[in-house]
């Protein structure tokens, strides 16, 4: 089958790149990305959708003239600036890509150099701005203080502007975004989407961007094409649910409130850094009831993450006291227990590095069963196909290794892993950002069936609002480390107390 | 998968040659190596093809019985310091307490000279010949190899996927077998490499100071020092087993770069 744009109303603008036919083809035959085509002009948008897996990524870094390990043209050609990516000669390709061409990939994490601090990634590929210009430019605050930092010391969020500002630096003709909005705040996500508008506007560059966000797609892009996955890729299990229901159609909670199963009282967390730290976390409070869903949101940089790994112990709090059942539980991961670890488990924002790249996906999704549960290696087949399965993936997929997987399905295993222990708690950290509405909602409601079935207690981080209003129960806004205000989810977005969380509930996004 | 192996057999089979070669050699010579066939330093020809040394013995038969030895204590060496390194600089990674102490207990051994470390053992254990050279170059060998696994090792031991398995609830040896050395591969493999070039440095030095094989015993070092005063007479006596220690070294150290992973399982690619 073909791809072509939707929207192909032939402009006068400057044609910057353009793919004619193109298809990627893996070493074994499998398509990765059927033949498809597109032309990018300057000062328009061109978004690219479609579900995980469907080489949204794999079509975007083909502008770079890269393809995946182990891939191979099946057909077409991509043309930037008049030069076919795929047949210059190497020297060519790298000037384009250096002075043409700027890439801004899905993990900001893995892309920028921990060791250098932001002002020097801002400023490094030669541009005629200031680093606190390119950091006004994305809403970052410009003192000197935060040009200071090192990647490090960056939330989620922060990140993926500062590698947005970067690839501005340079005045690209093209550039090219990989989820340009996963993971931001609705407030933050309607600054970059305007940011992206005015200066598309502005310097007349053409934009390439992949996005889950059905809103964006619709308010940013001129043209966009839809990519399909190859068949038989979502098992009927996970039929994505036609509509969202309605948050008055759904019991806001199903857990009858008994006693906490997780407690957590005056939780402090300060990062040491050359002496005196600033207070990451300070005075959480935080209950969750057995069997109920708790969200945990705020604006970008927060402490969301930070809450989610000291509560796992993966980052030791300084204060404070988590209580699993009544019982304290010590702050470090490894004073834990093995089954305290396997009561409460962490789905990390990272797709990318939350799996080891010389496993393959069944031999990571089978490890908790093994050791948690100590299932007989004969019955492990089963069950990883079984757990695959109720995340949308197919079988074959056991045998594959994680960089044969997008971001999305990457997403998925970690789910299933997470899953293959039986966790009580279960936390979710930003997991359905990385996915398609569609995989998304059947995503969470898995969760939920979950919740009803096992009485798993769950605690959502997310900046999908709609998300966090259909599914969880209590919602706590955290603002600079601090709990500003919890409570019934419905009561909060009726009645926002706190000065922040109406700022969060106000933008646009929110509102949808 | 067939076209990796067609690029990697290349660079693995002279050193798998030469390594057959040095391990068969004493039941391939044609002479016996302690007899005379030829006069002392004889030039080649008359059923010596590379000439008589210092006794009149055959320099070939004795090139060729002389490296199994050398061979075998330089792998022994070089597997065992690596792995060793491997498991302690990764648990330095993974443990930071641990890693201080191992770190700064290598810097203090890392200041010992080889020369000297050698001499030692050999002066302390008198009958040791062979094992106490190959004890001594473990030692010796061991700083420098832990301080570059656990260099290798804090970026993995740092990543997702093992925090993801420490909070799945894996024990610290799962961790580091399962989970970070796999990451490892190139590195290892590499140093298993250079660690053998040095083996084989360091034995052959220990033949030449005689500490380790005694005459008349065949072996590339001690033939190196035994020819070195007829070098003119008959130069194949010296050239050929230091032709031999060079060659072993560099193939190996070729065969350990191809079988190391170039690219693929990687969680980020480049760009």
């Amino acid at each position: 089958m073909r791809h072509t744009p939707v929207n192909t109303n032939a402009d006068r603008e400057e044609l910057v790149a353009a793919a004619s036919g193109f298809g990627v083809r893996a070493r074994d035959g499998r398509q990765l990305l059927e033949e498809t085509s597109l032309s990018l002009r300057g000062g328009r948008l061109f978004a690219i959708t479609g579900p995980s897996g469907a080489g949204k990524t794999t079509l975007l870094r083909a502008f770079l003239g890269h393809l995946p390990h182990g891939t191979a043209r099946s057909a077409g050609t991509v043309r930037v600036l008049g030069h076919d990516m795929f047949q210059v000669d190497d020297d060519s390709r790298r000037t384009i890509r250096r002075s043409d061409i700027a890439y801004v990939g899905q993990d900001p994490v893995s892309s920028l150099n921990p060791r250098l601090r932001v002002r020097t990634l801002l400023t490094e590929l030669g541009s005629d701005s200031t680093a606190a210009e390119l950091l006004a430019a994305v809403r970052l605050p410009s003192d000197q203080g935060f040009a200071a930092r090192r990647p490090g010391q960056l939330s989620g969020g922060q990140l993926r502007r500062v590698a947005l500002a970067r690839a501005l630096s340079k005045r690209p003709r093209l550039l090219l975004l990989d989820e340009p909005t996963a993971g931001l705040d609705p407030a933050l996500r309607e600054e970059i989407v305007e940011l992206l508008c005015r200066l598309t506007r502005e310097h007349r560059f053409a934009v390439a961007f992949s996005s889950h966000d059905r809103d964006v797609v619709e308010r940013l892009a001129d043209d966009a094409v839809h990519l399909t996955a190859d068949g038989g890729r979502r098992p009927s299990t996970l039929r994505p649910v036609a509509h969202r229901p309605a948050p008055a159609t759904e019991p806001p909670s199903i857990a009858t409130p008994g006693a906490p199963v997780l407690d957590v009282r005056d939780l402090g967390v300060t990062f040491a850094r050359r002496g005196a730290g600033r207070p990451a976390l300070a005075g959480i409070h935080l209950s969750v009831a057995k069997g109920s869903a708790a969200a945990v949101v705020g604006a970008s940089g927060c402490g969301k993450t930070t809450l989610a790994r000291t509560l796992v112990g993966l980052c030791k709090s300084q204060s404070g006291t988590v209580r699993l059942d009544g019982t304290v539980l010590p702050a470090t991961i490894r004073r834990r227990s093995r089954e305290q670890r396997r009561r409460i488990q962490l789905i990390t924002q990272d797709p990318l590095g939350a799996l080891n790249p010389s496993r393959t996906i069944g031999s990571s999704v089978a490890r908790p069963l093994r050791i948690h549960h100590g299932t007989p290696s004969g019955a492990i087949g089963a069950l990883v196909d079984e757990l695959l399965h109720l995340v949308g993936l197919p079988e074959s997929f056991t045998g594959r290794y994680p960089h044969e997987l997008s971001g999305g399905q990457r997403q998925r295993v970690a789910i299933a892993r997470a899953l293959a222990a039986e966790p009580d708690i279960l936390i979710c950290d930003e997991i359905t950002s990385a996915l398609d509405p569609d995989t998304g909602d059947a995503v969470m409601g898995l969760l939920h069936r979950l919740r009803q079935d096992r009485r798993m207690t769950l605690i959502v981080i997310s900046h999908d609002l709609a998300l966090v209003r259909e599914r969880t129960d209590t919602i706590t806004v955290l603002a600079d480390g601090r709990a500003v205000e919890s409570g019934a989810t419905a009561d909060v977005f009726a009645a926002p107390r706190h000065a922040a969380t109406r700022e969060l509930l106000s933008s646009r996004l929110a509102a949808t | 998968m067939k076209a990796s192996t067609r690029s990697v057999l290349p660079r693995v089979i002279p050193a798998a040659l030469l390594v057959t070669l040095a391990l068969a050699g004493p039941w391939l010579i044609p002479h016996a190596v302690d007899k005379p066939v030829t006069m002392p330093f004889g030039e080649p020809g008359h059923g010596a093809p590379l000439g008589g040394d210092q006794l009149g013995r055959d320099v070939l038969s004795r090139l060729l019985a002389g490296g199994r030895e050398l061979v075998l204590s330089a792998l022994l060496i070089a597997v065992v310091v690596t792995a060793v390194a491997a498991v302690v600089g990764t648990i330095g990674a993974l443990r930071p307490v641990v890693g201080r102490v191992v770190e700064r207990a290598a810097d203090m051994l890392i200041l010992l000279p080889a020369v000297l470390g050698v001499m030692l053992v050999a002066l302390s254990w008198p009958g040791g010949g062979r094992l106490a050279v190959i004890v001594a170059a473990v030692a010796l060998g061991l700083p420098y190899a832990v301080r570059l696994t656990a260099g290798a090792a804090a970026p993995v031991a740092a990543s997702g996927y093992v925090e993801a398995a420490a909070a799945g609830g894996e024990r610290l040896w799962f961790l580091v077998v399962r989970e970070v050395l796999p990451n490892l591969r190139a590195t290892l493999l590499a140093l298993l490499g250079l660690r053998f070039v040095e083996a084989v440095y360091v034995v052959s030095m220990a033949g030449f100071l005689q500490v380790g094989p005694q005459p008349p015993a065949a072996d590339w070092a001690l033939m190196i020092r035994e020819n070195s005063s007829g070098i003119l007479l008959n130069p194949w006596a010296v050239i050929a087993p230091s032709a031999a220690v060079g060659l072993l070294a560099l193939s190996v150290n070729l065969a350990a770069a191809a079988l190391a992973p170039q690219t693929g399982r990687k969680a980020a690619t480049l760009l």
